[in-house]
């Protein structure tokens, strides 16, 4: 029998849900062994396609091939059976448990068929991890470890399922370099085991430097499958929103003579030591280093998230001790959190809501909520930033992640916040947004706003920030000014006290 | 889930919170009709004027409970000492009455008791940072056996006949009980939909980290919760104490379940951050009107037990369909 080239195939691959084609004669064939990318916008169908493969949604239409075979895939269980692992971008597991509990999650080794066989599970875990070439502790509860070595661990538990097609969505949004090489290294192992990898990513050079293929998506329809030799990455990025991009230049400003903000050796425990920076209005501050670096720590006590274990912050020369993020606000603070779902949005409350809640007394002086002065200022605020849709009474949950961001923003600039902090302004946004928060966040920084963005892109720190502070093991290693600015210097001082690691 | 892509195409699911506030309330009413129906058909008394009045009444104190439970629950914790706080007022204002102090100081140190155990819970709760299932459950016991010490188990059963007139009373054709409810009722929905502390509630519940970054008093607004609930089952142990003529220390056993399920099938999520006022009154009143008709129909009590466990897990079925896959 001819053995049929794929290893996988989707082919015409429908679905709908009320109001929505989510998926519209999608086809993507995937390779032996290769590493088969698969990009395009938020809502462009590729989480979508993933959970048909997964068996999480059934296809209104199309055939799923494995070998060439047609497979009926109705739920998670059957895809794992079939040899189809998921790597979640927010990982499945249980941060209670240990390595072993959780690759062995859902199945169970047992001796005379009752008592659980701990013994042989951890050799097994052991022998699996070895495979990826880590060395972890199987035996100390997941949280413990990085975040990377916990995304090994899933890779484990997909091996222990003798998975052929692991699928893995934005498996680096929280990697630092070197883990992204150990990451390099496990696939390239994978592969030569005959395992495909699909490989979805916003991050287009990891998709040059891992994927063989790529298929591009864009609003629920096939754009392209092609081999990365054939492309640029410019190319990818106009299919994917089928149109020019705009070339991306920094904008220099103007900054205030007399800083707004002044910190003075701030620490907090280990985690912050002794770091110290001016803050204009009117510029854009970058706060680069790798995890673990203390960043987002700073960002939270200047939000007043935590107090200080020591050091002073100074605004507008009069010196500031925050015990509650209420007391930055009241200062002219605003932080928009790393983690959108888990501290940004309040997901059931419409827009009206969520970007109103810090001032929200302002419209209700006899007590009562004045609803049409609420929203008289929140509606200029929000086609400010674009919402789209431009419905303020919808739950802010059912909009998408560049949009509930810029819900978020409404919220400080309708708080009228004169210092803003940005971390990871764009995680988990797509192309085509985070261009316009980009230009959002230069437009704000020409308003006099002074900007301070923690960001893990290299590439978004040299494209917004006038100034960068580097960090690395709690304390800042450099402060780089625009013309000394190169993702190597960076690099060099986000790594330069970090020998241990 | 990224399914919405372009605008037209998400014009169709985009709906307001108050509409799907809304649809949801029109579910529980479109359950109390049917309950209404079926009750009419089975008895010839129930659909009588002097019938539903009776089920006002006695879903009142009920109401009135789950109203603040209500709240607290929005606002992301649960009240189960809500029973022993309403006993532990009631016994304290019957016993202050029968000893000659005037009607309304007794009844403000019955309002005052309230309020300081929902105080105690608040505190505990919000600034201990202890969980409110069991921060609750232990001044369950500990408000319980103030009660029961305090009275030496007995009830006080000499209450002022002017007292009693007021609860026992009407204004135009509705028992008193019933318009104290209401009045509380409409300004519990002013404070959830028009107040800063309803939305500090409701964002507190819906997701207190994110709610905290936002400058949201968050123990404060927690504390105002229980505070309010224990208000209410004061209110409610004083309508008690003037129906019956007596207060008991074991009055108000398991009002916390009814409360709970009150506000359960209106549509209160225990997740917080999501829950009605309407919807907590209709589901006061189904489960008034399940034990109005089962008793007109010479039902036993052991069945009423059943039909109110049956009409809970179904409301909360209905609601898992209906809102879908998500």
């Amino acid at each position: 029998m001819e053995q049929s080239p794929y290893l996988l195939e989707l082919e015409n691959i429908y679905k709908s849900f009320p109001g929505v084609q989510a998926l519209n004669d999608v086809t993507m064939r995937v390779r032996r062994g290769t590493v088969h990318a698969l990009v395009g916008e938020n809502g462009a169908g590729k989480s979508t396609l993933l959970k048909i493969l997964f068996g999480v949604y059934q296809p209104d239409k199309g055939t799923i091939r494995i070998d060439g075979q047609p497979i009926q895939i109705n739920d998670p269980k059957s895809a794992y059976r079939a040899g189809i692992a998921m790597i979640h971008q927010e990982l499945q597991q249980i941060p209670e448990l240990d390595a072993t509990q959780n690759i062995f999650l859902g199945q169970v080794f047992t001796r005379y068929g009752i008592f659980k066989d701990t013994r042989r599970m951890r050799q097994v875990a052991r022998e699996l991890l070895a495979r990826l070439n880590v060395d972890t502790d199987v035996t100390i509860p997941v949280q413990q470890l990085s975040i990377a070595q916990r995304q090994l661990i899933e890779i484990a538990r997909a091996l222990l399922g003798n998975a052929r097609i692991i699928a893995m969505d934005e498996p680096t949004s929280s990697l630092t370099p070197n883990e992204f090489e150990i990451l390099c290294r496990v696939i390239s192992e994978l592969q030569a085991n005959g395992v495909s990898i699909i490989y979805v990513s916003h991050r287009l050079n990891e998709v040059f430097r891992l994927a063989d293929r790529v298929t591009i998506l864009r609003d629920g329809e096939f754009v392209a499958d092609t081999a990365l030799t054939d492309v640029t990455e410019d190319d990818i990025v106009n299919m994917m929103v089928g149109r020019k991009m705009e070339n991306h230049q920094h904008v220099s400003h103007v900054r205030s003579q007399t800083p707004v903000l002044r910190v003075r050796n701030l620490s907090w425990g280990e985690k912050v030591q002794n770091v110290t920076f001016d803050l204009h209005a009117g510029e854009i501050l970058g706060i680069a280093g790798l995890v673990g670096a203390g960043r987002t720590e700073l960002a939270h006590l200047i939000a007043g998230l935590h107090a200080p274990t020591g050091g002073s912050l100074e605004l507008r020369g009069q010196v500031a001790r925050f015990h509650s993020p209420r007391q930055a606000i009241r200062a002219g603070i605003g932080m928009l959190p790393e983690d959108r779902k888990r501290s940004g949005i309040i997901p059931l409350l419409p827009v009206l809501a969520n970007s109103s809640l810090p001032v929200i007394r302002r419209y209700a002086p006899l007590g009562l909520i004045n609803n049409r002065r609420r929203r008289r200022d929140i509606e200029p605020i929000v086609d400010q930033v674009n919402l789209r849709p431009r419905n303020v009474d919808r739950p802010i949950r059912d909009f998408s992640g560049g949009n509930q961001q810029k819900a978020i923003l409404a919220r400080w600039l309708n708080a009228k916040s004169e210092i803003l902090i940005f971390d990871e302004p764009t995680r988990g946004i797509d192309v085509g947004a985070k261009q316009e928060i980009y230009h959002i966040i230069e437009t704000l920084a020409q308003q006099g706003k002074a900007i301070l963005m923690v960001s893990s892109e290299l590439p978004e720190i040299l494209r917004l920030s006038d100034r960068v502070l580097v960090m690395s093991g709690g304390r800042a290693t450099a402060t780089l000014e625009r013309e000394q600015l190169s993702e190597e210097v960076i690099m060099r001082y986000a790594i330069s006290r970090n020998v241990s690691l | 889930m990224e399914l919405q892509t372009t605008q037209n195409q998400t014009s169709t699911r985009i709906r307001s919170v108050n509409v799907r506030e809304y649809i949801r309330n029109a579910g529980t009413l479109i359950g109390l009709i049917v309950i209404f129906i079926f009750f009419s058909t089975q008895s010839p008394v129930f659909l009588t004027e002097a019938n539903l009045i009776n089920i006002l009444q006695q879903s009142a104190i009920n109401a009135c409970i789950a109203l603040g439970m209500t709240l607290v629950i929005i606002s992301g914790g649960i009240d189960l000492s809500v029973g022993p706080t309403a006993a532990t007022a009631a016994v304290f204002t019957a016993t202050l009455m029968f000893t000659g102090t005037p009607v309304l100081p007794a009844v403000a140190v019955g309002f005052l008791i309230g309020v300081a155990c929902g105080l105690i819970n608040g505190l505990l709760i919000a600034k201990a940072k202890l969980q409110p299932f069991i921060v609750t459950l232990g001044t369950l016991s500990l408000y319980r056996s103030i009660a029961l010490i305090y009275t030496g188990g007995n009830p006080i059963l000499s209450v002022p006949p002017d007292f009693r007139a007021f609860f026992n009373g009407r204004m135009g054709n509705l028992p008193v009980p019933v318009i104290i409810v209401g009045v509380v009722a409409v300004i519990a929905w002013i404070l959830l939909r028009r107040t800063p502390l309803g939305e500090y509630m409701l964002a507190v519940g819906g997701n207190e980290e994110a709610a905290r970054i936002s400058g949201v008093p968050v123990a404060l607004t927690k504390i105002s919760a229980y505070v309010i609930s224990g208000f209410l089952a004061s209110l409610a142990a004083l309508i008690l104490v003037g129906r019956l003529g007596a207060a008991e220390p074991i009055l108000g056993n398991l009002w916390e379940l009814d409360a709970i399920a009150a506000a359960a099938i209106g549509g209160a999520s225990l997740m917080g951050g999501k829950g009605s006022i309407i919807g907590t009154l209709l589901g006061a009143i189904i489960l008034g009107a399940m034990r109005n008709g089962l008793t007109l129909m010479n039902v036993q009590a052991f069945y009423q037990l059943l039909a109110t466990g049956l009409i809970i897990i179904l409301a909360m079925l209905v609601d898992r369909l209906t809102r879908g896959s998500n």
